[in-house]
């Protein structure tokens, strides 16, 4: 119940920071806003800790393969930072480049999962007679 | 590391904008400029650390 008071608390702040800001200085209203971004993203990073130990502690126990959790996990990894990359710039106004992060985010994620994908067209292979 | 980092932010530019009315009333739009500048580039090495930073939490979070 107290981060998501504290998460709120600076989401509104920043947001009248930056309506005074706009006024007189619009660059700085950006930089207002990646900033609480950054602020609020890690408290969201601290509560992953806990989640991320608990799945490793599953996959340990589970016959899951520990590549594939690495992979799954690089890959949240990723999601996460074009997320906070894309919604920084298109607030800006710049969809374009907005565009470009997610597109090669996107194949980066793709390559990424290459190896899982290979394994499971193997595994479908033994299946099928 | 916290919301005073959004105030300091905040209060650079509203300095900046006052010094920026202050010089250009007095007819040097010149150093106008360079003040506004000098305070873009003070705010982008503070967000720059606190992105930096972000990047390294995120990295050794997920293993990237």
């Amino acid at each position: 119940m107290e981060e998501i008071i504290k998460i709120i608390g600076i989401g509104l702040v920043a947001l009248v920071i930056i309506i005074i800001l706009k006024q007189y200085k619009p660059e700085y209203a950006i930089y207002v806003s990646i900033i609480a971004g950054i602020l609020i993203l890690f408290f969201a990073i601290e509560k992953l800790t806990g989640i991320i130990e608990l799945l490793q502690s599953i996959s340990n126990k589970t016959y899951i393969n520990q590549q594939f959790l690495g992979i799954l996990l690089k890959i949240t990894g990723i999601a996460f930072l074009t997320e906070f990359a894309v919604s920084v710039c298109s607030d800006a106004g710049e969809k374009a480049i907005a565009n470009k992060i997610e597109i090669g985010s996107k194949v980066i994620i793709i390559t990424m999962s290459m190896p899982i994908i290979k394994s499971l067209l193997e595994l479908i292979m033994e299946i099928l007679p | 590391m916290d919301i005073n980092l959004l105030f300091k932010i905040a209060a650079i530019g509203i300095l900046v904008a006052v010094l920026h009315q202050v010089l250009v009333r007095a007819g040097r739009e010149d150093q106008a400029m360079m003040t506004t500048l000098a305070g873009l580039v003070i705010v982008l090495s503070m967000v720059i650390q606190e992105i930096s930073s972000l990047f390294d939490s995120v990295r050794t979070l997920f293993n990237l």
